[in-house]
Formats: C-alpha cells, sequence, structure tokens
C-alpha cells in the first residue's frame, strides 16, 4: 500500500497529488441522451454518475385518477452498477443509504425549483452510478441540477455540492488538522467528512450531511472550506450550462 | 446524439493526470482492482536553500503556515565531491545501512524520494520508522521530495517492466531532475553559473548504478562513498554485509542447510483450514535447542526441538509451524544444554558445507531420544512441531560482546561471532575491520539476515558502548537490551513544562483558574510513606475519626494530568515510554524531573495539587460512600516505612498523625483479611536490595528486603483506591475504560508443580480457583523448613500469567477479573508519575466527575488499545530491567568474596539442578561438569526427581532438597556478565 493519509502533514499533500482546498477535475456534459427530457454526464474524479430527467409530466394514479396535489411531485431513483465500486456488488432496492440520498435529493430540489408551476405532475430524476470514487451523493446533486437545467425546469439557482472533510481521523485527534476539499473513496474511508451543498452564488446551505465524527472545532474549517468548494463547482457548472447555451443559439440560427 | 467520450486535448489538466492502477488481493482471497487518480503538479518545492523558484510557490497549510526549506545552500564536500553534495539513497541502502544515515559525523543534506520512503515502508515498518524520525530532526537535514506527484519527476511503469525497475528508473529521473534544477537555480540566483552541489544516488543495485553512470548521473555504492569519508574505518562496519559475494557462491550451488519457508499465501491457507498453526516462538531458558509455541488448538506448547525444527526462528519472532507425527513427540526435555559448550571454538569465517546440526549438537540431541525411548511413561510426551515459515521477524537491535575465540589477529575485515546477552538469541556473524578494538567491549549489533545457506544470523556492527563490566556501559547496555527510552527529554517535550519551573507553586489565591473545582483540604493531617529515599511521591494518606464512630479515610495522589495535557509532546513521550524504570543505581524517568521529583510529588510542608479518593469507613472496613475529587493539599510529613513503622511502635507517640497512622494501619489488617477471605494470593518473587556506599555509589551487600506492616498498610489503601476509581470510570466509560486484568491461569500451568509437591511432599495443590489456590498454598508447610512456603510461592508465582492493561470495551466483564487480588474489576490510579496508565485512569476519572470535559484521546477504543498494547510491553521490560539491574549489582557486591550458603533446590535435570539461595535472591545453575573433573555420571530419575552421581563425586540432590553451596563471582563468557556461581558443597544444611 502506497502513503496513507497520516503522511499528509510531511507533505501537504493528499494522497492523490491534490493540495487541502483543490477539487478533483470536475467534468459535465449536458444534454447526452436526446431521447430524454433532460440529460447529462458527470464526472468528480473517477466518481461518475448519469442522470436523465423525465416530466414534469401529468401524474397519473391507477385508473386515470389525477394524482398529487398543488405542487410538482419530485422522485429520485438512484441505480448503481453492479461494477461500480471495487467490489462487484448488487445493491437491493431498498438499500436504507440508497433510500436516504433519493430524499436528501428530493427535498433539497423542491426547496429550489419552481414547483408551483406544475401542479399535479411529476417530475422524476434517474441517477445511474457507473463508477464511484468518492463524494458520490455531491456528484449526484450536481448531475441532477445539469440535467434539470437541460430539461428546462425553472429554479431558483444551480444546486452545487462537494464535500469537505479533516486530514486526521477523529482518534488521533490531531489539533493541526486541515481541512480538505472534495474526498474520494480512500479519504472518506478513513477521516471525518460532510456532505454539503448550497444554492449557487449564496452561502445558503441546502443540503448538509454528515455520517462520522469529527471534533467540534473543526466543523467550522471544514464547513467554510465545502461552502467555498460548492461556488468553484458552480463555477464550472455554470460554464457547461452556458456552453450548451451558445451552441443552442447557434443551431438555431443556422 | 452526444458522444459521451471526452476530448482530452481540450481538457487544461489532462496532461497533469496520471492514473495508478494496481491488482491486490483482500485477506478474504478476493482480487480487487483499484484503480486511482494521480494529480502531477509542477509547485512540489526542491527544499534547497539555494532555490528562489520553489520558494515562490512552495505550499502552505490552511492556516497559511509554509514549511521551512531543509536542504543547506553550501552541503559538506567530499574527496569527489569538492563542491558540496546532496545525497539521494535508493532503498536498498537505507535498508541495509539505516544506522549510518544516523550517524553524526557524516550523511547530511539527504533527500528521501517518495518512491523510496514507500518501498522502504512495505519492507520494514521499524526502518521506516526511524527514518520518519530523521525527517523530522532539524539538525540532520533529509528532506522528502515527493517526486511521484512531480510532473517532471513522475515515471510511468511500461509494459512488462517490474516494479523494482520501475522505482530506480525514478529514482535516477529524481536526480537528474535535482541536478538540473539545483544548476538553473544558482544560475538564476547570481546570473553565472557559481558551486552547484552534486546530487549524488547511493545505491547498492550494480545494474541501477550501471544506468545511471551511463545517463551521466552522479552516483556510487555505499561502500564507496563511506570510503570517501574521513571517519571510514568506522562507518564501513555498519554497512550490513552485502550479498556480493553472493553471485560467485551461487554458481557453486551451495547446499542449503535449512529448508526454504512455505510461500505466505500457503502458509495463510494452511492456518486458516487447521493443518498449520501460528503463535510467537519462545526459546526455553536453560536449553537453546528447545523452543516451544503456544498455539491455540493444544492446550500444552508445542516443543520445536533442535536447529532444523527450528528453522532460523529466533526468539520473539510470529512463525508458522506443522505438528510433526505423534511417533515424533517428545517428553519436556530435563537436559541443560548450552550453545557455549556445544558450539565452542568454530571459525565464523568458514561456511563451507556447514551443517545445520553440528555432530556435538547431534550427539546431545541424541541421548535425548533414548532417554525418551527407553521410558515409556504414558501421556507425558508432549506434542513437537517444526517451523515452517515466519509471519514477522521480531529482530531488534542485541548488545552483547565478541566472542574471543572468533577472532584473528589480522587487521582485515573479517567475520566475528558476537554473543548476545540474551542467551535466548544465537550467535550473530558480524563483518568487522575493529575486531580488534571491540573485543571485551560492549557492542550493538542488528540482525540483518539469515539466509537458507547459513547456519547463523548475519549482522552488522552499530557501535561500540565501553569495555565490559564498565558500570556506564552495563548499564546502557541494560536498557538498549530491554529497549527502555533512556535519551534526556527532547526540548518540544521540555517545553511544555511550567514556565515558572521550581518556582511554580499553588496560586495562593483560591479566585485563580487553577483553584476552580479543586477542594481545599490543607487543614487535613496527610502524610505519605514511601521507600526511603523516595523523591517521585506519588501518594499521600489521611485518616480522621467521624462523630459517628465512622472514619474518614483519604488517598491522595499527585495530579499529574494538571500538567500533562492529552496530545502534548510531553504526553506523546510519556506515552511512548509508559513507565519510569528503576534499575539499582538509576531511575529513567517517564515525565522530565521538575515534575516527577518536584511539582507532582507530594512532598512534604508544600503545597501541592492532587486528585483525592476519599471514603466513609466504618471500624469494621466497610466502605459506607465514597467519592473523589480533585484537591489542594499539604504533606504534613514524609515517612519512610521504617520511620513509620518506628512511630507506630513507640505508645509515647500521641500526637495526630502518629494517631491516623494506627488508625489506617488497624483498618488495613481488616481490609486485607477481607481480601484473603474473598481468595486473594500472596505471592512471591525473590526480593533483595543492593546496599551502596554513598558516596561511590559501588554495591557493598546484599540484604533481602524486610517485610513491614507499614509496606501492607500503604499497598492495601492504594488497592482500595484503585478498585474504587476502576469501577468509577467503568461505569462512566462503559466502552473505554483503562482498567487491568489478570487472567485465571490455565490448569496445565500447575500440573508440573502440583506432581512435584505430591511425589516429594504428599501436598495436594488445588486450581479450581484463586481461593482454592490460595489455601492450598497454605498448608504447603515444612515444619523442619519455614522457607519452604516461600519457595513454593515463588514457584507457583511462575505458573501465573501476567497481568496486563485493557480497554473495556475489549472484554466480556467476567474477563475483567483480577485473579492474584480476587477483584472483579482493577485498575492503576495511584502512581501517575511512574505509570502511564495511571495518567489515562486520571483523565477518565477527572471526566467522570464532572471536573473537565472528556478528551478524545482517552476514549478513542483503538487509541487506547494501542496505548494498552504498548504501556504492557513496557511494563514488563521495566520489571525485566529492575531484575537484570539487581542480577548484575548482586555478582558486583559479591566480587572477590566467597560465602558458604543455604539454598534449595528448585528444578532438577538429567544433568545439573538449579539452586536457589534466598540470601541474595539468585538462582544457579549447576552442571554435573561443574561438580568434578572428570564429569561424573549421573542418575536421573525423573519420576521422583532426584539426580544422583557416581564415579569422581558421589552426590545425590532432590526437589526442594536443601543444599550449602559455595557463592563466588565469575566473568561468564556466554554473555560476558559477571554473575553469581555457586559450587555444590553438600546436601543438607549449614551446622
Ligand atoms: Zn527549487
Amino acid at each position: 500500500m502506497p502513503l496513507d493519509t497520516s503522511t499528509y502533514s510531511l507533505a501537504l499533500l493528499r494522497l492523490d497529488g491534490r493540495r487541502w482546498n483543490e477539487l478533483r477535475r470536475l467534468t459535465a456534459q449536458i444534454s447526452t441522451q436526446v431521447a430524454a427530457d433532460g440529460s447529462s454526464y458527470l464526472e468528480m474524479g473517477n466518481t461518475k454518475v448519469m442522470c436523465t430527467v423525465a416530466g414534469p409530466s401529468e401524474a397519473k394514479g391507477a385508473g386515470g385518477v389525477r394524482l398529487g396535489n398543488d405542487r410538482a411531485d419530485i422522485r429520485v431513483s438512484i441505480s448503481i452498477a453492479g461494477f461500480s465500486g471495487v467490489d462487484r456488488k448488487k445493491s437491493g432496492r431498498n438499500d436504507k443509504r440508497l433510500m436516504e440520498m433519493q430524499h436528501t435529493i428530493a427535498s433539497a430540489f423542491a426547496q429550489n425549483l419552481f414547483t408551483k408551476l406544475y401542479p399535479h405532475s411529476t417530475i422524476s430524476l434517474s441517477i445511474h452510478v457507473l463508477s464511484q470514487d468518492g463524494s458520490l451523493l455531491a456528484a449526484c446533486i450536481n448531475a441532477c441540477t445539469i440535467a434539470l437545467i437541460d430539461a428546462g425546469v425553472p429554479m431558483h439557482d444551480y444546486i452545487c455540492a462537494c464535500t469537505a472533510g479533516s486530514t486526521s481521523s477523529y482518534s488521533s485527534n490531531d489539533e493541526t488538522a486541515d481541512p480538505l476539499l472534495d474526498l474520494n473513496t480512500m479519504e472518506e474511508q478513513e477521516l471525518p467528512f460532510l456532505t454539503v451543498a448550497t444554492m449557487g452564488e449564496s452561502d445558503s446551505v441546502s443540503v448538509l450531511i454528515m455520517e462520522t465524527k469529527v471534533q467540534v472545532g473543526r466543523l467550522e474549517g471544514m464547513l467554510a472550506v465545502g461552502v467555498d468548494g460548492c461556488k468553484q463547482v458552480r463555477a464550472i457548472l455554470d460554464g457547461v450550462a452556458r456552453a450548451r447555451g451558445t451552441k443552442m443559439l447557434e443551431g438555431s440560427r443556422m | 446524439m452526444t458522444s459521451l467520450k471526452r476530448s482530452l486535448v481540450s481538457d487544461p489538466y489532462a496532461s497533469n493526470i496520471s492514473s495508478k492502477v494496481y491488482v491486490r488481493s483482500t485477506k478474504a482471497g478476493k482480487v480487487q482492482k483499484i484503480v486511482r487518480e494521480l494529480y502531477l503538479r509542477q509547485d512540489i518545492p526542491c527544499s534547497s536553500k539555494l532555490c528562489t523558484a520553489c520558494l515562490k510557490n512552495a505550499p502552505r497549510d490552511a492556516s497559511g503556515i509554509l514549511a521551512p526549506f531543509v536542504l543547506s545552500a553550501k552541503p559538506a564536500g567530499t574527496k569527489k565531491y569538492t563542491q558540496g553534495h546532496y545525497l539521494v539513497p535508493d532503498t536498498n541502502a537505507l535498508l541495509n545501512a539505516l544506522d549510518l544515515f544516523e550517524q553524526k559525523s557524516a550523511f547530511y543534506d539527504v533527500i528521501i524520494l517518495q518512491t523510496v520512503l514507500e518501498e522502504l515502508r512495505n519492507r520494514s515498518i521499524p526502518l521506516y520508522n526511524r527514518l520518519i524520525g530523521l525527517t523530522k530532526s532539524e539538525e540532520k537535514r533529509f528532506h522528502v521530495f515527493f517526486n511521484d506527484f512531480r510532473l517532471e519527476t513522475y515515471v510511468t511503469r511500461g509494459e512488462g517492466v517490474s516494479i523494482n525497475d520501475r522505482n530506480d528508473r525514478a529514482v535516477r529521473r529524481a536526480v537528474k531532475w535535482y541536478s538540473e534544477h539545483l544548476a538553473q537555480a544558482v544560475k538564476a540566483a547570481d546570473g553565472k553559473s557559481g558551486q552547484v552541489p552534486a546530487v549524488v544516488m547511493l545505491s547498492d543495485d550494480k545494474e541501477n548504478l550501471k544506468k545511471a553512470k551511463k545517463d551521466g548521473i552522479d552516483s556510487c555504492s555505499l561502500r564507496e562513498y563511506v570510503d570517501g569519508l574521513d571517519d571510514a574505518n568506522n562507518l564501513l562496519d555498519m554497512i550490513a554485509v552485502v550479498k556480493e559475494g553472493r553471485e560467485i557462491k551461487d554458481t557453486k550451488m551451495v547446499q542449503k542447510v535449512h529448508k526454504d519457508y512455505l510461500t505466505v499465501s500457503k502458509m495463510m491457507t494452511g492456518v486458516k483450514n487447521g493443518t498449520l498453526h501460528q503463535g510467537i516462538f519462545n526459546v526455553t531458558p536453560y536449553n537453546y535447542l528447545v523452543g516451544s509455541i503456544k498455539v491455540p488448538a493444544f492446550d500444552k506448547p508445542l516443543m520445536i526441538l533442535g536447529r532444523e525444527s527450528m528453522n532460523r526462528a529466533v526468539h520473539g519472532d510470529v512463525v508458522v509451524v506443522e505438528v510433526l507425527t505423534k511417533d515424533q513427540w517428545k517428553e519436556a526435555s530435563t537436559k541443560i544444554i548450552e550453545e557455549e559448550t556445544i558450539n565452542k571454538d568454530e571459525n565464523a569465517d568458514a561456511e563451507d558445507g556447514e551443517a545445520v546440526v553440528t555432530e556435538r549438537e547431534q550427539r546431545a540431541l541424541q541421548e535425548e531420544v533414548k532417554r525418551v525411548h527407553s521410558k515409556t511413561s504414558e501421556g507425558r510426551a508432549q506434542p513437537t512441531a517444526k517451523v515452517v515459515g515466519v509471519i514477522k521477524r521480531n529482530w531488534r537491535q542485541c548488545v552483547g560482546h565478541i566472542e574471543e575465540s572468533s577472532v584473528s589477529k589480522s587487521g582485515k575485515p573479517q567475520m566475528v561471532f558476537l554473543i548476545p546477552m540474551d542467551k535466548k538469541i544465537p550467535k550473530i556473524r558480524v563483518r568487522t575491520r575493529q575486531a580488534a578494538e571491540i573485543v571485551g567491549k560492549r557492542v550493538l549489533v542488528t540482525i540483518d539476515s539469515w539466509d537458507v545457506d547459513s547456519r547463523y544470523p548475519v549482522g552488522h556492527f552499530v557501535r561500540s558502548l565501553g569495555d565490559v563490566e564498565n558500570k556506564a556501559a552495563e548499564t546502557e547496555a541494560l536498557l538498549l537490551e530491554y529497549d527502555v527510552q533512556y535519551r534526556p527529554f527532547p526540548k518540544a517535550v521540555l517545553d511544555c513544562l511550567p514556565a515558572e519551573g521550581h518556582d511554580w507553586i499553588v496560586p495562593p489565591s483560591t479566585d485563580d483558574p487553577g483553584w476552580q473545582d479543586r477542594r481545599d483540604l490543607r487543614h487535613l493531617q496527610i502524610c505519605s510513606i514511601d521507600p526511603i529515599g523516595c523523591q517521585d511521591i506519588d501518594d499521600a494518606l489521611h485518616a480522621r475519626p467521624l462523630p459517628n464512630g465512622n472514619f474518614e479515610v483519604g488517598v491522595h495522589i499527585a495530579d499529574v494530568s494538571h500538567f500533562v495535557k492529552p496530545n502534548s509532546a510531553m504526553d506523546a513521550e510519556a506515552s511512548i515510554r509508559g513507565t519510569s524504570v528503576y534499575l539499582v543505581d538509576k531511575r529513567i524517568d517517564m515525565l522530565p524531573m521538575l515534575l516527577g521529583t518536584d511539582l507532582c510529588s507530594l512532598k512534604p510542608y508544600v503545597q501541592r495539587y492532587a486528585f483525592s479518593a476519599i471514603w466513609e469507613i466504618t471500624p469494621d472496613a466497610e466502605i459506607v460512600n465514597s467519592e473523589f475529587t480533585k484537591s489542594v493539599i499539604k504533606s504534613r510529613e514524609a515517612f519512610s516505612y521504617e520511620q513509620a513503622q518506628l512511630r507506630v511502635d513507640d505508645q509515647s507517640q500521641q500526637d495526630d498523625l502518629t494517631l491516623a497512622i494506627r488508625t489506617l494501619l488497624t483498618l488495613s489488617k481488616k481490609f486485607k483479611q477481607k481480601r484473603m477471605d474473598a481468595g486473594a494470593l500472596s505471592l512471591s518473587s525473590p526480593e533483595v536490595k543492593v546496599e551502596m556506599e554513598s558516596e561511590t555509589s559501588d554495591p557493598i551487600d546484599v540484604k533481602t528486603k524486610k517485610h513491614l506492616d507499614t509496606m501492607s498498610l500503604v499497598e492495601e489503601f492504594m488497592l482500595l483506591a484503585n478498585t474504587s476509581v476502576a469501577a468509577k470510570i467503568y461505569s462512566a466509560f462503559p466502552q473505554t475504560a483503562m482498567l487491568r486484568r489478570h487472567g485465571a491461569p490455565p490448569k496445565t500451568n500447575f500440573e508440573e508443580l502440583a506432581l512435584q509437591l505430591k511425589t516429594k511432599r504428599g501436598l495436594e495443590l488445588s486450581v479450581d480457583s484463586s481461593k482454592a489456590l490460595a489455601d492450598s498454598l497454605d498448608t504447603c508447610i515444612d515444619p523442619n523448613e519455614p522457607f519452604f512456603n516461600t519457595l513454593v510461592r515463588i514457584m507457583a508465582t511462575r505458573c501465573m500469567m501476567a497481568a496486563e492493561y485493557f480497554c473495556s470495551g475489549t472484554q466480556a466483564y467476567p474477563e475483567f477479573r483480577h485473579y492474584g487480588l480476587a477483584s472483579e474489576i482493577y485498575t492503576h490510579f495511584t502512581s501517575p508519575i511512574r505509570r502511564y496508565a495511571d495518567l489515562v485512569a486520571h483523565r477518565q476519572l477527572a471526566a467522570a466527575i464532572d471536573y473537565e470535559p472528556i478528551h478524545a484521546a482517552v476514549r478513542s477504543k483503538g487509541k487506547l488499545e494501542a496505548v494498552c498494547r504498548n504501556i504492557n510491553v513496557r511494563h514488563r521490560n521495566a520489571q525485566l530491567a529492575g531484575r537484570a539491574s539487581i542480577e548484575y549489582y548482586v555478582g558486583q557486591a559479591l566480587k572477590g568474596r566467597i560465602v558458604e550458603e543455604e539454598g534449595f533446590v528448585m528444578k532438577v535435570f538429567s544433568n545439573g539442578f538449579v539452586v536457589f539461595v534466598p540470601r541474595f535472591g539468585i538462582e544457579s545453575l549447576i552442571r554435573l561438569r561443574d561438580l568434578a573433573e572428570p564429569e561424573p555420571e549421573g542418575v536421573f530419575d525423573a519420576e521422583e526427581y532426584v539426580l544422583e552421581t557416581k564415579g569422581s563425586r558421589e552426590i545425590r540432590v532432590e526437589l526442594f532438597g536443601k543444599v550449602v553451596v559455595r557463592i563466588s563471582d565469575v566473568l561468564e563468557e556466554k554473555t560476558g556478565k559477571r554473575v553469581v556461581k555457586s559450587e555444590f558443597v553438600k546436601s543438607g544444611g549449614k551446622e
């Protein structure tokens, strides 16, 4: 095994050669599936996800009964490919972690999208995880944002997410721990981390999840780095969306 | 349809990203393919003070702090590189000679490449840790250069290229980059090309050196490099014997004297399916040809007989063994076999055609086998096994002396034998060119390897400690031998001490934050009772009557946790040291002197912070109430045990303090009785004290320690405090309390002793419970021989398990039990100045009483487990070191004297016996051949434990029998130690 996270202090370099405040390579493509109402493909390092949007469409219950209420219902389904992780695993439909992620994404976008415009309808987001290497929830959220833009669903702002961690584990309790941005799997397994999503430019946090223990004193630094990371993510996603827009305008002119 | 394929050209990162793909197999046997990204950068600094370009974009951490550059602008030069040079060692250079790099005379300005560091870590964790230590020391100027993250020095592994070749290439690439980069840096600095230091690759790999020459890189082998240094002669010895001669030998097809080890995967599968067993290899104390290994599958330890079966395992190694078929099972050996007598006068240089088992060894073993076969004592055969592989070597530096007979007169480099002080470690072959100088010295060596074609392990010389029997050298040897950290405390640790130094006082104003939540107990009549001359006073006591007829008793412990904060440098150092070590003439402290003997020490007449446990106790020694609090106390007097005893006995003394001690004494006797009733064991270990001349600290006499009532007084209340605290911290932190347990010994441990007592004295030893054992030990008396009971207790103590520290979450509650004390739960709380476990207990107790929030470090199970593992080892080593020190001084005290003393036979072999001499607390081995010349013939009755001799001298000794021995001192050739030698005079007592 090469160096582990305990050597951070020696070089101020992480396992993959990044500094504490650097994102991995983040690339996104928009409108990847023409058949879908909106679609996207996003890579954060080796975490690769695809997202397609169906809707907003009229929600029909059994027997053609109109369902729902005065606003659009957001449904999220995540499927993880068997080959996406190191071990080939089949994840069940009722995987609690997946259900929680689906719920988190749905409620985040319920706040952000103008769902009132689409009463009695459903917006379905289906996410396919092709490869996992940390920051999975963040990647899913970012992919959804792009796909929803592609689908043309009006929203307040981009929801951009990333993870933030701390360079030393809870128990080693190093006073001089640095915060870290955008963790990969190796780091997630060893270090405390949180996933944060903000509404675009603003500092308003729409998702904040942390499942590991960390000293409360380090939390502020982690959150600050995370929020800052979200802004960097927004700039990249915005670039992708704008490039697409420019291209569409050019296309329509022809 | 948009293609998902991304175009790499448009990606600004593309050239900087590489990915590492590697395959690993898990423990469960699965194969995993791991893909990892690698971001290559150009801002990894060279860390040379010559370079300004790197300084500009050097990395900063989150708080904006820049790591200082380490490599000096004017590095030292050698004959070859007069302009100055930086060193870049490859992995093998470090593996072979890390000791060299730790030298003070040379090896400065060294660049450690990441590639090398990672490889070293895979090869040897201890060496890796030592190297990390070097990179952290400022004076040595070692810099870790992360070459695999720098764009210019990153090297991909081509198809079909071995990982070693790839790494060698990476090293060469980095060296080349460094020299070019430095040339540029110097040019940029002064506009012209000034003195550019050479960057020299150090390697012992011929192929690598050859390629380096071709690439025009400065490079040389270790030997070549060291030759060019001023201190060459001394340093050359420290280079491990590189396998230069190997190639020539291979062609001659040397016969292998040992069997090859199995592959790791074969061993793992074998262990898993039960055909092989894993355990720690131990060598028996009296017979170096017999090893034992305890494995879960067998009740009794497996025996490993002879060199061939041991197959290069060294005492302490974790090995895998295969059990031999039943017809090869043997009875436990009853013979003393010592390496020195069997393999004397071997030539260390000779290596060709030697067999593992020398002829003489063979003969010794054969006699054994014959004896076993002639007897058909059913069921006494023990399973035997042979070593098939080694999981983990426990090789360490060892201290010893050079076998004089192996040294030839010539000044040329030669192979000599080093005889370790520890008899359980085989002789080590060492190549040296200073043989003549180091004869008669205590020397430190490291074992490097033990090849299949070699009878002995090969090592290299590290340094000489001084003359054998020189007090300083012997003390250092002892400390090294037991891995005691004896170097002075580093500056970082001393910086943690209070700035006031010895002038520190308890703040006079009770408004001071130091007083917060502290109870003022300065009015209490507190005193301490310790051995004479004790400076680190951990504990003090008080007692006073309460109006309701009960007593208030307090145990006050030095408040070390106030001064030693978790995770400080001082805390880290203390946790590594684990315990203070007490030698006869020296104390190696766990904490700096300022704390241990002054600020924490509960000295009399001054105010001190303390951690107090206070109980209300009825006159019948029932505890009504207990509480714990941080406090401020003022001890009224520091007594020695003897002084306290005199005061108690002197009825004219009626002052408060004396009355309090009497109360404590009465209560302690009741507590002791209760413990005994519950089944606490009163065990015995031989304890003697060496009296020293006060001026010269030369030993003058040996006394057995006298037991005083006041000793048990202190002991009882310490036990009470420890048990109360254990219960308290366990209730507060059920998962992470720091506790101490003493496992019940397996019955098989006592089989031998029980059998001996039954056959020799008709006594029954019952071991069903500690109570039963305690009771039956009480019955082991010989009306004519008062010492007999103590002897049995000493022997029983050796059958016990060792007590150990543990973290409560790792054991089930019933396992918490302390067998010897017959206590359900126990911890160490009362000596935080000299034991780290107590310090942890203090922190946990402080949190349990809401004095301060619990620190993460003392409630993380993983971390506590690591602490326990370390302090268990340290604790044991400290005991062994203390004992060895006494042994050494007993030898010194007897120097030149001859006395006759009574002793008792503890163990009988077929060719010797062991006598325990209570007067000096020593046990010594008397072999038949020591009795007379020629060696008398011995007749050994294993069932009756009787050894009779015929021929040149006729004697009869039996187990537990009393004998008279003549004691003198000799310099033992085997270990170079001055030891007490006993000569047999006669059976029976002294007139
Ligand atoms: Zn530079």
